[in-house]
């Protein structure tokens, strides 16, 4: 590991401000999806099944209120964290611009994913969930995410000894 | 340049490989799983590791509340307040009379108030949670309504909170109709391009029936979900008609859920008398007389004058020929309703002719619920 413990505390506050936006203050879409912002972050430094476990548990919170797509959050964000994970092998990058897309990239994925899962079929609601909704809140996610990132110091790695 | 570490062996990449199939298995298992256990899970999270933040969101939603213009708050206190006066007198005279005629107490269905709170996480978009919950009489299935008309219906019950959803989400069906029971249909949702243009939309109105725009349109009762009478809207404009079988009609939903932060559940079971929720919604003097408006029930029904119609902003218009529309699907309207009425049983000296418009009181024993 050569993140910083601000690193590491930076990805364990995401999760409770994602939650204290959406629920506590009921910003709803308002609100950017943290979420998977923590999980694309965590599984950049983690082992693909510690990323995959991470994911399952903060998608499990946010199935907590979806009843009739129960489950559908997990398996999306448990993929995020997977592919996440995995993407080390194929790109290695630290620059601001690498991490805005990679953000990106991985919240439309998870919407795709999410909305699959719940019985999402073709047509013209696929078009707007996909080709509006997702990437609107993806662009939305990332902006918000790298500025925590940044401002947080988060993102900067440890200098190699 | 940062450096590149492959941390993966060939024994911890195949361990990890697992661990991550193991946990994708999971996630499919959870959207399989029953829905009482599912329910079961989600319960344990609210009531654990999100309460917290469920607790957040009712201390603010309280607050908004009582930010509200007190001035209003105490004029509709004044109102309810009135009616109550009004309402204990009538409830002591209606027992007493029907204690006189030997009726049986009628089933009456009593409100809950709750606050409703939006999760506003992904996937709950129509859902909402209530602060009542089985300890205040809560059911799964009840009906939830504001002072507009319907909101939405009970979806999963815990000791001290509900889950519910409103009538944006894709699977919110209701059996409604035209006060007065002329026309009936099935009301369902229609997801608009932005949430804000979701509709409702009335399916299944026989085709000989065309419904004019601002005609209300309520529950009908059946289906044991909704009581009868609960505003779900008014008709907007002819959506759709189906080769001369039925038409489906666009609503103007009576509710924006959105704008439901205070509501009322209906508990005590969904047995109320046939028109008790109805003048909730709608005055008295709004409520037409088509519940028992006689037709001939030979032949196709005339065109009919809109002073003949069985109610305000309804209009019978002649059936397709049969070779062409086939079977028509029919419902229950004014020209499949007979009067029944004995002038021989002691309760009617003699049967009044009756015209179209004329509301009669169904007095036959079967209806009047004896004491067994």
């Amino acid at each position: 590991m050569t993140r910083s413990l601000g690193f590491w505390g930076v990805a364990f506050l995401l999760p409770i401000l994602h939650f204290l936006l959406h629920v506590g203050l009921g910003l709803g879409a308002w609100a950017p999806d943290l979420l998977t912002v923590a999980v694309l972050v965590i599984a950049r430094e983690v082992r693909s099944g510690v990323a995959a476990g991470t994911g399952f548990g903060l998608g499990l919170l946010a199935d907590a209120f979806s009843v009739l797509s129960f489950g559908a959050n997990a398996l999306a964000l448990t993929v995020v964290g997977i592919l996440g994970a995995r993407s080390r092998d194929l790109f290695v990058g630290e620059s601001v611009l690498f991490l805005t897309f990679y953000l990106v990239l991985g919240v439309w994925l998870r919407w795709v994913i999410r909305w699959l899962a719940s019985g999402g079929r073709l047509g013209e609601g696929a078009a707007r969930v996909l080709l509006m909704e997702a990437p609107v809140a993806a662009f939305y996610s990332a902006a918000v995410g790298t500025v925590i990132l940044l401002m947080t110091g988060a993102w900067r790695r440890e200098p190699v000894r | 340049m940062p450096h590149f570490e492959p941390d993966i062996n060939d024994s911890g990449g195949r361990r990890d490989l697992v661990l991550a199939l193991v946990f994708v298995a999971l996630s499919v298992l959870l959207m399989i799983l029953p829905s009482v256990t599912q329910q079961q899970l989600s319960l344990a999270m609210r009531s654990t590791v999100l309460a917290p933040f469920l607790r957040l969101q009712e201390t603010v939603q309280q607050a908004r509340i009582r930010s509200g213009s007190v001035l209003v708050l105490q004029a509709q206190l004044d109102s309810a307040l009135a009616v109550l006066h009004s309402q204990s007198t009538l409830e002591e005279e209606n027992e007493r009379l029907r204690t006189l005629l030997e009726l049986r107490a009628r089933g009456s269905a009593t409100f809950v108030s709750a606050t409703a709170i939006r999760p506003g996480t992904q996937g709950s978009e129509s859902m909402f949670l209530l602060d009542v919950g089985e300890a205040d009489g809560v059911e799964v299935n009840a009906p939830v309504v504001v002072a507009d008309g319907l909101v939405g219906v009970v979806r999963e019950v815990g000791p001290r909170s509900a889950l519910a959803m409103d009538w944006t989400h894709p699977d919110f069906r209701v059996s409604a109709m035209t006060v007065g029971g002329a026309v009936f249909g099935i009301v369902e949702p229609r997801r608009g391009i932005f949430r804000e243009e979701d509709r409702l939309m009335l399916n299944g109105v026989p085709y000989h029936t065309s419904v004019q725009p601002g005609v209300p349109i309520v529950t009908s009762g059946q289906g044991s979900v909704y009581p009868r009478g609960i505003l779900v809207g008014t008709i907007d404009s002819l959506a759709e008609t189906e080769a001369g079988w039925r038409r489906s009609y666009w609503l103007e939903p009576a509710v924006r859920p959105g704008s439901a932060t205070h509501v009322l559940v209906i508990t005590g079971g969904v047995t109320p008398p046939a028109d008790s929720l109805q003048t909730l919604w709608l005055p008295r003097e709004r409520l037409p007389d088509d519940t028992t408006v006689a037709v001939e029930d030979e032949g196709p029904p005339p065109v009919e004058d809109e002073e003949d119609s069985p109610a305000p902003g309804i209009d019978l218009v002649p059936p397709p020929p049969e070779d062409d529309a086939g079977a028509s699907n029919v419902g229950p309207g004014p020209e499949d309703l007979e009067i029944e009425a004995d002038p021989g049983d002691g309760v009617i000296d003699a049967l009044p002719e009756i015209a179209p418009g004329d509301t009669v009181i169904d007095l036959s024993p079967e209806s009047l619920d004896p004491e067994p």
